[in-house]
């Protein structure tokens, strides 16, 4: 098959409801309509980016799938992408293929994690992403179908979907779509691009299997660690077997740990800190995964493995003093890709 | 709307290859004389699991040897070495999971 050439069977309806009727009926979307995949549509995704339909953009290892532009550029035309969302998109899916994100098992666990996709970098604002009030809600469309995009991948295309290969014990709201993006007019700090090594003015996407969401609204306090001190108790709920954990600190948040001098480490080092507890006590609550492999009850365990597996992000509505706590599910580790733009 | 009753040709989003070409082996009609392979994924009681299960098989068949190996985690694949060990080294192996 040349690579030259939109391969995917072509489909003909009388009118667009008969076309919805068909994707939802298959199980090809997530209960909602879609945007109808025309050639035409998804012609216009693949020639944003430069790519041929055929080109493989990841090999994800467990079921040997080989994700094309073309399939992506489907799914993403389905869940109401413009071309210009449509780097981040296939930034997204490179990274989901990669062995440490684990897509396979994340995708299929009782766990109910989803694809979460943040965008660090100035891309995010030249598509008109939203990094303030609402982002992880409704409103804004780039959020919405990038999201939804990266979602419709993994069920149309890799295979997971509900009640078949994934086995999800109460799904979430985020299985729908979860995307934001870093605000980066909310901190000192550099962005979570530059916090992981690529060069400044880049644009990334980090891809997190992620659980719901823990909202903590901290009451008084003006210093870090005041002010730290109620998500970082949040941060025990998630228990000690928690591999990474998303921080989302609102811009009032930051105020209080930028005028103290706070670097992001600092933070890490803190949290990290503040959500240890004796194994022993993990034990009683039955929070611990292997409780068989602790020789000391009094062996201090935090909820994740060291202080680098918190993620710390600047976002959020300015109003009030909010963090935001996404924990990612037990055996992926989060994944960072450049997002290449077209020139 | 026109754009709403005019025919259209849409994409199908699904993957349409059979990427891993994966059939079945051949199933053995005997498993006298042969070598098994017992993974286990590490979860509670899934050894124990695999002991009855091999127990059983050795009462009913002259088992050549057993080969044991853990997964270590449940949600990880097995390493390529591991798999490399099965499959030149057993003539059936059983996976199991338990809690």
């Amino acid at each position: 098959m040349s690579t030259n050439s939109i391969s995917a069977t072509r489909n003909r309806f009388e009118d667009w409801e008969e076309a919805q009727e068909y994707y939802l009926e298959n199980g090809l979307t997530d209960g909602l309509p879609v945007v109808v995949p025309t050639e035409a549509r998804v012609s216009a995704m693949l020639e944003h980016c430069g790519l041929a339909p055929g080109q493989v953009i990841g090999v994800e290892g467990i079921r040997q799938k080989r994700f094309t532009a073309e399939k992506i550029a489907i799914n993403a035309v389905m869940a109401g992408c413009k071309p210009e969302y449509f780097p981040v998109v296939v930034a997204a899916v490179a990274a989901c293929c990669e062995r440490p994100f684990n897509l396979h098992a994340s995708s299929v666990s009782t766990n109910g994690a989803t694809i979460l996709v943040l965008v660090s970098g100035p891309y995010a604002q030249q598509i008109g992403m939203n990094s303030k009030a609402g982002l992880m809600g409704n409103g804004n469309r780039a959020n919405a179908t990038i999201g939804r995009a990266v979602n419709l991948v993994k069920t149309n295309f890799y295979g997971s979907s509900p009640q078949g290969m994934d086995k999800s014990t109460f799904g979430q709201p985020g299985k729908i779509s979860f995307c934001f993006a870093e605000d980066l007019e909310a901190s000192s700090w550099p962005s979570i691009a530059t916090a992981k090594g690529f060069p400044g003015g880049v644009s990334t996407v980090t891809v997190f299997a992620a659980t719901s969401p823990i909202q903590v609204e901290v009451v008084g306090g003006r210093t870090p660690r005041e002010v730290l001190a109620g998500p970082a108790q949040g941060l025990l709920a998630m228990g000690p077997d928690t591999p990474e954990v998303l921080v989302v600190i609102s811009p009032e948040l930051m105020t209080y740990i930028d005028k103290a001098d706070w670097s992001r480490e600092h933070v890490q080092e803190f949290l990290f800190e503040r959500s240890r507890l004796p194994a022993g006590e993990w034990m009683a609550w039955n929070r611990l995964n292997r409780p068989w492999e602790i020789n000391r009850p009094e062996e201090m365990i935090s909820c994740v493995p060291s202080p680098d597996c918190f993620t710390v992000v600047p976002a959020g509505g300015d109003a009030t003093p909010y963090a935001d706590l996404i924990a990612s599910w037990g055996s992926s580790r989060s994944v960072t890709k450049e997002i290449q733009i077209p020139r | 709307m026109t754009s709403n009753s005019s025919p259209i040709v849409a994409l199908d989003p699904r993957d349409e290859t059979n990427q891993m070409g994966a059939v079945l082996a051949l199933r053995p009609s005997s498993l006298d004389g042969k070598t098994l392979g017992l993974v286990s994924n590490n979860r509670p009681h899934t050894d124990e699991l695999l002991q009855m299960v091999a127990d059983v098989l050795r009462e009913q068949y002259t088992i050549k040897g057993v080969i044991e190996l853990n997964k270590e985690r449940h949600q990880w694949p097995a390493s390529p070495e591991a798999l490399q060990q099965l499959a030149t080294e057993c003539d059936v192996a059983i996976h199991a999971t338990a809690e």
